[in-house]
């Protein structure tokens, strides 16, 4: 320890999980505490693999896709958009206007669900169970549309390489219904949304607990709501040709808490109806798919795109028969838990894991990587990968 | 003197008559009360027998699970402890016990009440699932930044907060209950009820139902003292929003964890009798009419007005979040106020 670093006095370490009724999902959080205060904590992950990056190797691309879909639930179809996006870049593959606005509709629908979702998880954890039922209950209308649209409430299936599927294509009906459920849902969201921020009670848990300065959001790279709820307006939205057509905001909040985190994701919902409304309302005709691409070689593409949870960043590349070679997916979690163990320092132990709750992680998708060598499966960190079989040939 | 063995006769009647009631009775209770929550959350919720009495009788069913607290006999025996506090809580507050040995008065409802909240700290100290410290996660092996620390469960983390609220979270309840003996100028049962019902007595008739003619939660000071028991109510019974020695979000169930199959059973009669019990308390105290087995519409009457605290804790439990030690602290300390401010006019009154 260095004469200015400032002395940690550890009383005892408590641990929770993997198996814990509160988390969600297959993690260990390690807090350690004097008396209930938090001075240090340590998320251990790596607890689930799936080795879903290895499945990829080798497949036609058309049907790596639809692995991409299933890497996460809540944001299916952002994995399937950024992983359609690295080919169609890599590749110069022109997408017609009308599918880039039914996947950009999709998105923000799916948004909308996820950050209900949240709000229900943090709800939870804070104790409030009647707000996390009302936000299930309220996302159960974004769940219809994106069936509606996709025919599938989890995995729409939207997204193809060179637009959408046919049957995604938003008819006349179906654009009406889509505008009178945002108009329902934004007079019940607004209801729902006044009530939260006037519980005194709720306001007392979420206030001045779980700061994260915005040095420290751009240090740890926490993107997404994470970090706009420290004052860092980074949004990947905003350099999206995507995105052009569409006005809205970037919603940033200079609180740094945990309120901040939990009221900067209730005000993107407000900003994602905006677009969606804008969307359905000027939507190009013309046709949803380009097909006159083919698969072939193709350098590493990498392609960025905002999912719900931060910075989504998906890239592979294609051989001279057009399979994928090295599929790389980061998802915001990873870079998100460093802010996340750092923001809950200071936290009470209970407060410490709303912190983390509100920092919205998907822990499960973190870590992909498995190797099957000579019969018995055994899982190896980048760098055991990278020196055992090379750096990505 | 001569009437000394029909007092012992009664005293063991009203005894089995009351306790058999209050716990039968208090395994309605839950049910009520998350179908109160059920209908604010728009659920249907379960059926009314479902929380409390039906799953007392399935967990009586269950294959028994050993615990693995530091002492299983003790920690087992804990819980039957429990229900012998609570049970007795409630049977010193029924007339028939205001006359033995003083128990029917505000020491013995205080002393036994401690006694209860004493058991979740051994009960949390006893207690090593292996949700926290015993998980068999390699994380020990890995290393860490802080090493040589002491690893605790989370049950243990439990008892230091129970130890805390027996501090701290109990305090406005037990200044709620001096109110009425204050109003009363003594320390027994018997003329906290007689000063509110003066038509009642020991040996009303079966069929008389006499009406308390001034209650305690009619004044001023017993407004003010019946809001601060209710807190108190509930910080008593852990539950939201002062549920934070079992906050499910950490420590899961706090020092109860490991009760499994027949002790889980005993530990929800245990929970629903203290809850049953400190209403009736309630209604004893504040409006004037004890539970009474020989006297048919005194004790109906009780029943029916001890759901009204379990009906407003599942309107507050719908309604709130956990709170820390952070909220817990001045909540506390501001009820106490507020129930030292009751004393003080109730002394006046």
């Amino acid at each position: 320890m260095t004469s200015g670093e400032k002395r940690v006095e550890i009383e005892k370490e408590l641990s929770f999980g993997p198996v814990h009724p509160a988390l969600i999902e297959p993690y260990r959080i390690r807090l350690f505490v004097n008396d209930e205060i938090v001075e240090d904590c340590e998320l251990n992950i790596n607890m689930a693999y799936r080795g879903i990056e290895k499945l990829f190797d080798g497949l036609p691309v058309e049907r790596a896709l639809l692995i991409a879909e299933r890497v996460c639930g809540i944001c299916s179809h952002v994995h399937a958009w950024n992983a359609v996006r690295v080919i169609e870049g890599g590749l110069k593959i022109a997408v017609p206007p009308r599918a880039d606005y039914i996947r950009v509709i999709t998105h923000e629908m799916q948004r909308i669900a996820s950050h209900l979702i949240l709000f229900g998880h943090a709800f939870e954890v804070v104790g409030h169970e009647t707000f996390a039922m009302r936000s299930f209950l309220l996302r159960e209308s974004f769940m219809d549309l994106i069936s509606y649209v996709g025919g599938n409430r989890v995995m729409p299936s939207v997204p193809i390489i060179g637009g959408i599927r046919p049957r995604a294509d938003l008819t006349e009906s179906l654009k009406r219904v889509i505008l009178e459920r945002v108009d329902e849902f934004e007079e019940k969201y607004k209801g729902y949304v006044a009530r939260i921020i006037e519980d005194p009670l709720v306001m007392s848990r979420l206030t001045g607990i779980g700061f994260l300065t915005k040095e420290d959001a751009i240090k740890f790279h926490a993107t997404g709501p994470t970090g706009r709820a420290s004052g860092w307006d980074y949004d990947v939205r905003t350099k999206m040709d995507e995105y052009k057509p569409f006005d809205f905001n970037v919603i940033t909040d200079e609180s740094c808490d945990t309120k901040a985190r939990i009221v900067v994701r209730a005000l993107e919902v407000f900003e994602s109806l905006k677009i969606i409304r804008q969307a359905v309302k000027n939507l190009p005709e013309g046709p949803v798919v380009n097909r006159s691409w083919k698969a072939e070689e193709m350098d590493f593409t990498t392609a960025l795109l905002e999912a719900y949870k931060g910075e989504l960043m998906h890239s592979y590349a294609l051989d001279s028969q057009g399979r994928i070679r090295n599929y790389k997916i980061r998802t915001p979690t990873p870079t998100n838990l460093a802010a996340m163990e750092h923001a809950c320092v200071g936290d009470h132990v209970t407060e410490a894991i709303l912190t983390i709750a509100s920092c919205d992680p998907c822990l499960t998708c973190c870590t992909r990587a498995e190797v099957v060598d000579s019969g018995k499966s055994s899982v190896l960190s980048d760098l055991e990968i990278v020196r055992k079989y090379g750096w990505r040939k | 003197m001569e009437d000394m063995p029909l007092f012992v006769l009664g005293l063991f009647a009203s005894s089995i008559v009351a306790a058999a009631i209050a716990i039968l009775y208090s395994l309605v209770l839950p049910g009520v009360e998350r179908k109160v929550q059920a209908r604010i959350q728009q659920r249907i919720g379960p059926p009314i027998l479902t929380p409390g009495f039906w799953s007392v009788l399935k967990f009586g069913y269950k294959k028994r699970v050993e615990p693995n607290a530091q002492m299983p006999g003790l920690y087992r025996s804990l819980v039957y402890f429990g229900i012998g506090i609570v049970v007795l809580l409630f049977l010193f507050t029924t007339p028939y016990w205001w006359a033995v040995l003083g128990w029917g008065s505000i020491l013995g409802i205080a002393g036994l009440l401690k006694l209860e909240e004493v058991l979740y700290v051994l009960m949390g100290s006893q207690s090593q699932s292996f949700l926290s410290t015993g998980m068999p996660v390699p994380d020990i092996a890995k290393g860490s930044k802080h090493i040589g620390i002491k690893r605790e469960f989370v049950e243990q983390h439990s008892a230091e907060r129970a130890l805390k609220m027996m501090a701290i979270g109990s305090l406005p309840l037990y200044v709620a209950l001096l109110v009425p003996f204050a109003m009363a100028r003594s320390t027994m049962i018997s003329s906290v009820v007689a000063m509110q019902n003066p038509g009642y007595a020991l040996s009303s008739d079966w069929l008389s139902a006499p009406i308390p003619s001034s209650p305690v939660l009619f004044t001023l000071p017993g407004i003010l003292a019946a809001i601060v028991y209710f807190v108190g109510y509930v910080m008593l019974l852990n539950e939201k929003p002062f549920s934070i020695l079992k906050a499910k979000i950490d420590l899961i169930e706090g020092g109860v964890l490991e009760y499994a199959s027949k002790l889980r059973a005993y530990y929800y009669i245990m929970r629903n009798v203290l809850m049953f019990a400190l209403s009736s308390i309630f209604v004893t105290l504040f409006i004037g009419i004890p539970f009474d087995p020989f006297v048919p519409v005194m004790m109906l009457l009780n029943l029916a007005l001890s759901l009204l605290l379990p009906l407003m804790l599942a309107a507050l439990v719908a309604f709130s979040p956990i709170l820390t030690f952070r909220q817990i602290y001045p909540a506390a300390i501001g009820l106490s106020a507020v129930g030292v401010l009751a004393l003080i006019i109730s002394l006046g009154v």
